[in-house]
């Protein structure tokens, strides 16, 4: 059957979207022209037509016999369909266990690409009553890529036409039922309605097994605004178009977004707030949308994915949505949490620091160049903490070091970044802050200016804090939290005392790359700048 | 300028000026475009002195020699007088002169008309601009050709600033070749006030008449506005507007989706504007093979930030104003029931366009046009309310509506020309190809595949249709631009090409292999003998034709059966 569907389908694929062999073409084209060289050469007609007789089929050929090897290649996902269709055929297959006794099966929708989530029956082949044998196409699907013959896997009789023709189901959704005998066609019948059966609340899905490969979608995948679960206010809901597609794609039921745009409209970025919330979202995903048309209640915490049915504020709350940057920062929050990362502090004495800070201020330095330039210049010693890790299996180094610094803007949080600041010179940093710092105020920072850094400072000494802890931003592989410089009665070696102002930096790095021992180092070579203060303005 | 470039080409002894020139071979038929590089080459030479030379040259107004074709009593001003300069009349123009007419051409706006200024000249600047943002967005494919890319942006003024150079280049190009070759611009608006006779003048002038052995009018059209919407300008806008670019909506409706509307949701898409369409029909891109616009929309459409409204009327339009955005009221196409409200930050205006043919005089000569449509025959020989043939009096692009594209109005110009210096000519317009300058790009020539099977019934013929895809094509791949789709509608009894459509990279480029072939009357059991070079886009086609099944032989006497090698 496996077989059977393979070859049935492929060259029905081909025809419709033709070859999709890049990786061979090459070689086969110009093994083509060669041929069409060569008769072109030979100019003795008969000849030629042989040639081009013999050049077809064998390219027909090879294009299904190749097809059936690189099936399974990553760069060619549109072949998969076989892979699709084989993991909805092993899902259903506890279904078929069930239902095998009455032989009435269900047509599903298919995969017919790697990104195909739902499918549009273009036409159907067969209608209800026809006999079908096996391979026949039935239905013609359209997904996100290409319009393909669908065929049926059993002989029998297509008892009745779930989903419609210009119709829209999610893949795995059942779209038709057959019979085996005329005999159980009334009965597929019944469990047909029962499957188109928004309409037929008697029946909700059994199974508290995933419910989204059986249930079948609403045949309009759009909720009706005027669904009679929640009465809405008589405000319409504008969603952006790129909103409406994100809300499809990320299954958030855009009536319970709040817009936030012009004029109150939901925008892509409330769709990406309202999503980005959502603590699991694929596994909720098809489920929580059929079901809460149901009215399942209790869906607990996972229904966040459709806030609708979340507990209600308490009264004289206001909600406020996430600004833009607001909620970038929230999606790097909760994305953070995926890396494994571990602190070390460290004491630093800042007197040389603070001495060359009151030399260089009235030209304009800003401590923030200063300590920017000290970390960079450690960091030129320290590559390993200036790398990152970007997929759990390799150190990227970074050729430049360019420091991120944290900076509060209006309720938000943005990270100018001070590109290659081991390079420039102290006066250059700090200028270059200062239009940093004016441009993030005018929110006319360029993506690069505020997501290219390699390494973060985050500085709350001049709130008087003495030590924090930062959050590593994803992406890098080390932040630094500095906190305020402080008058310390220290003694030394011989035993005495004396008052050096000490300032205490706490670094968070990615532990998959960078290790106690670096971190140590780093932070020593770091101490030392700063205590030779002086080495900063070379 | 005008006066002391301007040559008289009265006599058709050349002067040694003159005669340096009147060798220039203007040999490129159907494109009225490509000579304005042409022009600026003349200008080049010609400027340095001889310019001084020519003021003398000057003659004032002397009658029209009467030419080679006949020899009419009368005396006239010109042999021909053109009325609109835009392309289709720069084409003709252009012709005349090569042929030895005596010509001048009126203009009471700007030459280069619409397509120079408000139409294909300035969009394909803002669509380079478009195709760039694309790609460099597009992080997939950069990452696939291993490219890194730094996230990319655009300065408004700067895209503006390049689309409104490139017109006014253009203009400028096009003014120059015409006064370089002796093409007399008469400044107004002109108005027929009798058989081959025409007034022009600017408001509050006095006017000019001007005579001539024959007129075209080539008046071109303008942004067709359905009743019920208010164009301020601003946030509700026709393409005039548009081009300008004065700004990027975070919001745009675009209503019709043809090609005027696809191109522009190709632009303020990627300068980061969503897009809906509304349309009136019940699919987008109405016009297209249905094939090719289905392709179309999973590429152009769907994975773009756009959605759209099909079936529906936008009935009522109102311009963003007193803190309320844009609001359209859609209406049913069938039902004429009122559907839906939208709210967006501006709307386009895409419903075509509309002949612009008021205030010509044709109530003069007894011509009433048809929705505004000056009446032609194939000959573009304008036809009066009688139905009889205005003698002498032609009319060529939008203004007829037969095809209203730039290169279709110069192709029936110089087959007027043609007829008034004696040779017959009747211009086939379904060898007249069409592009949408999409990223990728639409291109077309002849009848689609409903068209074409319509008339395979009607003339009892049979007809076949061949396909190749861009993903077999090894510089398609290499640009990492497989997606795409060339489509040939032919007879397989006698390789008769009727209609050829591509979808993918640059297919506006590789559709005149198919358009000329159409024009020549180019069978494919020949074509596909020729040679294209490997590896090459235009292999798309050399595939198509080769995989036509055609039952009749090559033709013997086609030169390229010849054997090449000694």
């Amino acid at each position: 059957m496996q077989t059977q569907l393979g070859s049935a389908v492929f060259p029905r694929l081909l025809r419709r979207s033709l070859s999709y062999i890049p990786s061979i073409l090459y070689s086969l084209h110009s093994l083509l022209n060669l041929f069409h060289f060569f008769r072109f050469l030979s100019n003795s007609s008969p000849q030629s037509q042989k040639h081009k007789e013999m050049a077809s089929p064998f390219l027909s050929n090879t294009i299904i016999s190749f097809s059936s090897s690189l099936s399974s290649s990553s760069s060619l996902p549109r072949l998969a369909p076989s892979i699709p269709f084989s993991a909805i055929r092993s899902k259903s297959t506890p279904r078929r266990i069930l239902t095998v006794r009455s032989k009435i099966r269900e047509i599903f929708m298919p995969a017919l690409s790697s990104t195909m989530t739902e499918g549009k029956i273009v036409s159907w082949v067969k209608s209800e009553g026809d006999v079908l044998s096996k391979g026949e196409s039935v239905v013609v699907v359209e997904s996100d890529k290409a319009d393909m013959d669908v065929e049926t896997f059993y002989d029998g009789i297509l008892a009745a036409i779930v989903v419609g023709e210009g119709e829209t189901a999610l893949v795995g959704a059942a779209i038709g039922v057959l019979a085996e005998t005329e005999d159980e066609i009334a009965e597929a019948k019944a469990k047909a309605a029962s499957k188109s059966g928004a309409s037929t609340p008697s029946a909700p899905p059994p199974a508290p097994t995933p419910a989204a490969a059986s249930t079948p979608a609403p045949p309009k995948s759009t909720p009706a605004p005027a669904a009679p679960t929640v009465a809405e206010g008589p405000t319409k809901t504008v969603a952006t178009p790129y909103a409406k597609k994100l809300a499809k794609q990320h299954k958030v039921d855009i009536e319970s977004v709040v817009g936030t745009g012009p004029y109150g409209r939901i925008t892509p970025e409330d769709i990406e707030a309202a999503a980005g919330l959502s603590p699991s979202k694929k596994n909720v995903g098809l489920a929580v949308v059929v079901e809460t048309k149901h009215a399942a209640p209790a869906k607990a915490p996972a229904a966040s994915a459709a806030p609708s049915s979340l507990p209600p504020p308490v009264p004289g709350s206001t909600v406020v949505p996430f600004t833009t940057m607001q909620s970038a920062v929230s999606k790097n929050m909760v994305e953070s949490l995926s890396v494994p990362t571990f602190r070390v502090g460290y004491p630093v004495t800042t007197d040389a620091l603070d001495a060359l800070y009151e030399k260089v201020k009235p030209k304009g330095v800003t401590m923030t160049a200063l300590l920017a330039k000290a970390a960079a210049m450690a960091l030129a010693q320290h590559p390993v903490v200036n790398s990152s890790c970007k997929d759990g299996k390799s150190f990227t180094y970074n050729s430049n070091i360019n420091i991120a610094v944290a900076v509060a803007i209006n309720g938000g949080l943005i990270t100018p970044v001070l590109q290659d600041a081991d390079k420039l010179d102290l006066y250059l940093l700090s200028q270059k802050w200062k239009e940093l710092v004016e441009k993030a105020r005018a929110k006319q920072l360029q993506p690069q200016e505020y997501n290219s850094g390699t390494f973060t400072l985050s500085n709350l000494g001049m709130f008087g804090v003495d030590r924090f802890d930062a959050i590593l931003p994803p992406g890098q592989g080390a932040i630094m939290a500095v906190g305020a410089s402080k008058p310390t009665v220290v003694a030394d070696a011989e035993g005495f005392f004396s008052v050096k102002n000490k300032m205490l930096v706490n670094v968070t790095a990615d532990h998959r790359i960078i290790y106690g021992a670096d971190l140590a180092a780093f932070l020593q070579t770091f101490s030392k700048i700063v205590e030779n203060a002086e080495s900063l303005t070379l | 300028m005008h006066s002391t470039l301007s040559f008289s080409r009265a006599t058709t002894v050349p002067t040694t000026n003159y005669a340096f020139h009147s060798q220039s071979p203007i040999n490129l038929r159907f494109c009225g475009l490509r000579r304005e590089a042409f022009g600026i080459s003349i200008l080049t030479r010609s400027s340095s002195g001889r310019v001084r030379l020519s003021t003398r040259g000057r003659s004032k107004r002397i009658s029209a020699s009467t030419g080679n074709n006949g020899t009419p009593p009368k005396s006239f001003d010109y042999d021909l007088i053109i009325i609109g300069a835009g392309v289709g009349g720069h084409g003709a123009a252009l012709h005349a002169v090569e042929k030895g007419l005596k010509t001048a051409i009126i203009e009471g706006d700007v030459v280069g008309g619409t397509c120079v200024n408000r139409g294909c000249v300035p969009s394909k600047a803002l669509l380079a601009v478009s195709g760039r943002m694309r790609e460099l967005q597009s992080e997939h494919h950069m990452k696939a050709l291993g490219l890194q890319v730094s996230a990319a942006g655009y300065d408004r003024q700067g895209v503006a600033g390049h689309a409104n150079n490139l017109a006014s280049e253009i203009r400028s190009n096009l003014t120059n070749s015409m006064k370089a070759l002796g093409v007399d611009i008469l400044t107004g608006f002109g108005t027929i006030v009798g058989p081959q006779k025409v007034k022009y003048g600017k408001v509050g002038f006095t006017d000019n008449v001007v005579t001539a052995k024959d007129i075209i009018i080539a008046t071109g059209s303008v942004p067709f506005v359905p009743k019920g919407i208010e164009v301020d300008g601003k946030t509700v806008i026709t393409s005039d507007h548009a081009l300008k670019l004065e700004f990027v909506p975070d919001w745009i409706a675009i209503v019709g989706s043809g090609y005027i509307g696809l191109e522009f949701s190709d632009v303020y898409t990627a300068l980061g504007s969503e897009v809906t369409f509304i349309e009136a029909l019940d699919q987008l891109m109405p016009g297209f093979d249905p094939e090719i616009s289905k392709l179309a929309q999973r590429v152009l459409i769907n994975p773009r930030k756009i959605d759209y409204h099909t079936g529906v009327f936008a009935t009522k339009i109102t311009p963003a104003r007193d803190g309320k955005p844009v609001i359209i009221e859609l209406t049913d196409a069938k039902t004429k029931e009122h559907k839906d409200t939208l709210e967006v930050d501006a709307a386009l205006i895409a419903t075509g366009r509309a002949p612009f043919t008021n205030g010509l005089g044709l109530e003069n000569i007894n011509v009433v046009t048809q929705r505004g449509f000056v009446p032609v025959d194939e000959r573009m020989r304008v036809i009066d309310a009688n139905g009889n043939l205005v003698p002498h009096l032609y009319c060529i692009g939008d203004a007829n509506g037969k095809m209203m594209l730039a290169h279709a109005a110069s192709a029936q110009g110089i087959s007027v020309v043609e007829q008034v210096t004696g040779r017959d000519h009747v211009l086939n317009h379904l060898s007249v190809p069409a592009a949408c300058f999409t990223h990728p790009e639409i291109s077309m020539v002849g009848l689609t595949e409903p068209q074409a099977r319509e008339k395979a019934v009607k003339e009892g013929f049979e007809i076949s249709v061949a396909k190749t895809s861009f993903k077999a094509n090894t510089k398609a791949l290499a640009e990492n631009e497989g997606e795409g789709l060339a489509k040939l509608i032919y007879r397989p009894d006698n390789g008769e090409i009727l209609g050829v459509h591509i979808f993918g990279l640059h297919a506006a480029d590789l559709i005149h292999e198919a358009s000329n072939a159409i024009a020549l009357g180019t069978r494919i059991q020949d074509i596909k003998f020729a040679v294209h070079a490997h590896p090459t886009l235009s292999e798309v086609l050399d595939e198509l034709f080769k995989s036509a099944k055609v039952k009749a032989p090559a033709s013997t006497s086609s030169p390229i059966s010849e054997p090449v090698a000694a």
